[in-house]
């Protein structure tokens, strides 16, 4: 019981005045990417992100995972401050970085064959493993391709399939339906929530950021939008999202969800207008 | 419109006589095609030089400078039967791996390493830039006196040779990997020493392929004069006793086999490369 207050108490991720600013190593030319980007995120709590691009969402994911470090601010995990990358937040990059010299299968196993999510299982589990995310982004087939034999919506899935193989704790996606064509994307969509633990009790749903630039997207997968804005990138608002879970094609003719795809849209569309110019 | 409706009389027709007429339309097509192919333009083009070489043969009037091509023939088939060509090839094939393996077991490990370290790169890379514009071939009477007369000379010089495009084309491979491709091992729990060998070692081989082909092809044009001066055999000396014994023809077959042996070898290595890199090889569906 007290276990489960403190669990509740501490957030999983809480961010505190974060600021990003790059400094380009030969003119010294600064960016400020990101700043003032206050947010706390409950264990279990699926959240999304929306905003025009350059506005830091991509900058924000990598001060998560640990590849890069805020210039002011803290970011901790279950309390503590995060000190570099780790199989807990796994990652899913906006560029996919797959591995060229291997096999989708290869790929897709990369984690448990070479990293700590693969410990503890056997050679024919780790296989099952990725056998069965295979066929759950609808690559069968295609195992013993190579990444520059892909189309660029197989390469996506190729990536999100190692992400979840991996069954990191925290789920970090950047983009990683963006690629797809409309039906996959409602298929993974709807896939995605249940392998977060839509159907499960709160306690034990990973917790998940996903970044997208599509906000009926947005609105169907989340628990919070946060909406962010630019110059420089800041959390514009963040948008509870009272939907009703578990989440499926119905939950898009409700009027509430037009009523708040609206709302985003309606909180982004400056920005985004002055975005293209 | 028109060929489609040309299609469709030819389907009308009856059978036989329609393939029969299919394969009468095919065959210039096919011939023009085996014509254009490669064996057949690298034949047309030894034709070439072959009648160019005994026109110049013929105005020279020289044999000792010139040969014709028969006469040339006649030596390569000579030294080809009785067996001198394969044992000199052999030796000089021989004295070529030796040198490759050094090189690589010298070159990559310390590519490696300088690809890694800033620290020793800035250390080393001095030296190797104030190294890499002397010619082998510039060592080779300092070689004469260390070593003398024998396998170990022509080891040292090819070994030379192939150490430097090996070296820099490792640090080129290590120091162009994707920080991404290592920042996402690093996301998914893979220590330092995996990624070394899962990430960066595949993602800088085919630099490294790439270079050991230069490698090669760097030690094989030095071979020759390291045998003609500081080897008592191998197709190099095999060059310079006939050129003492004034018999030109063969001293052009053995031309022609260190160019044909070249020639083999990088065709070897190209099939090589093929395998060991093959995501490389975007024209592969
Ligand atoms: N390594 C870097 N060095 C310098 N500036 C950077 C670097 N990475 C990002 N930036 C800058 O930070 C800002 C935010 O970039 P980021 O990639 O986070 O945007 P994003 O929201 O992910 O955009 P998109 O939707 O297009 O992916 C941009 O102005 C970008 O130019
Ligand atoms: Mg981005």
């Amino acid at each position: 019981m007290s276990a489960a207050s403190a669990r509740e108490a501490t957030p999983k991720l809480r961010f505190t005045a974060v600021a990003k600013e790059f400094v380009a190593p030969r003119t010294g030319k600064r960016t400020l990417a990101v700043t003032d980007v206050g947010l706390s995120i409950e264990a279990g709590e699926f959240v999304c992100v929306v905003g025009p691009s350059g506005c830091g969402k991509s900058t924000i994911m990598n001060l998560v995972a640990g590849l890069d470090a805020p210039t002011s601010g803290t970011i901790t995990m279950d309390g503590r401050p995060i000190a570099g990358p780790g199989a807990d937040r796994g990652v899913m990059f906006q560029d996919y970085a797959l591995y060229p010299w291997l096999t989708v299968s290869q790929n897709i196993g990369f984690g448990l064959e070479n990293g700590t999510p693969g410990r503890g299982l056997s050679r024919a589990e780790r296989d099952a493993r990725v056998r069965h995310f295979v066929e759950l982004v609808r690559l069968k087939g295609a195992e013993d391709k190579f990444p520059h034999q892909l189309s660029g919506g197989m390469c996506q899935r190729v990536a999100l399939a190692r992400l979840l193989a991996n069954g990191p704790d925290v789920l970090l996606m950047d983009e990683p339906l963006g690629a797809l064509d409309a039906q996959t994307r409602l298929i993974l969509q709807v896939e995605l929530l249940r392998i977060w633990g839509e159907t499960a009790p709160r306690a034990e749903r990973k917790t998940a950021i996903f970044i997208t630039h599509d906000i009926e997207e947005a609105v169907f997968l989340a628990d919070r939008v946060v909406v962010m804005g630019t110059g420089p990138g800041r959390i514009r608002a963040i948008l509870p999202i009272d939907l009703p879970r578990p989440r499926e094609e119905g939950t898009r003719a409700d009027p509430r969800f037009a009523a708040l795809t609206k709302q985003v849209w309606e909180l982004i569309r400056d920005d985004a207008y002055q975005a293209i110019g | 419109m028109g060929l489609s409706g040309f299609d469709h009389h030819d389907r009308a027709g009856s059978g036989a006589l329609d393939a029969a007429a299919a394969l009468r339309r095919q065959a210039p097509q096919r011939l023009r095609a085996a014509l254009g192919s490669r064996p057949v333009a690298a034949v047309r083009s030894f034709v070439v030089v072959l009648g160019v070489w005994w026109g110049l043969s013929l105005w020279n009037a020289n044999p000792i400078q010139l040969p014709a091509p028969p006469a040339v023939f006649a030596a390569l088939a000579n030294v080809a039967s009785d067996g001198e060509l394969l044992e000199n090839a052999m030796i000089s094939t021989g004295r070529l791996a030796l040198s490759l393996v050094i090189a690589v077991a010298m070159a990559v490990p310390l590519g490696f390493w300088m690809g890694m370290s800033r620290r020793a790169h800035a250390y080393i890379d001095p030296v190797v830039e104030m190294l890499r514009p002397i010619s082998g071939i510039a060592w080779i009477p300092l070689a004469l006196f260390i070593f003398g007369v024998g396998d170990t000379l022509p080891v040292f010089i090819m070994t030379y040779v192939a150490f430097f495009p090996l070296l820099l084309n490792t640090i080129a491979g290590v120091r162009g990997v994707s920080r991404r491709l290592v920042q996402a091992a690093e996301t998914m729990g893979v220590s330092r020493a995996a990624i070394v060998r899962r990430v960066i070692m595949p993602a800088a081989l085919p630099s490294i392929v790439v270079g050991f082909r230069l490698a090669f092809a760097g030690a094989w044009a030095a071979i020759v004069a390291a045998e003609l001066i500081g080897a008592p055999s191998g197709l190099g000396f095999a060059i310079e006793w006939y050129r003492q014994l004034l018999m030109t023809p063969k001293i052009f077959a053995y031309i022609m086999a260190i160019g044909f042996v070249g020639y083999v070898c990088d065709q070897l290595l190209q099939g090589l490369q093929r395998r060991l890199t093959p995501w490389t090889d975007r024209s592969r569906g």
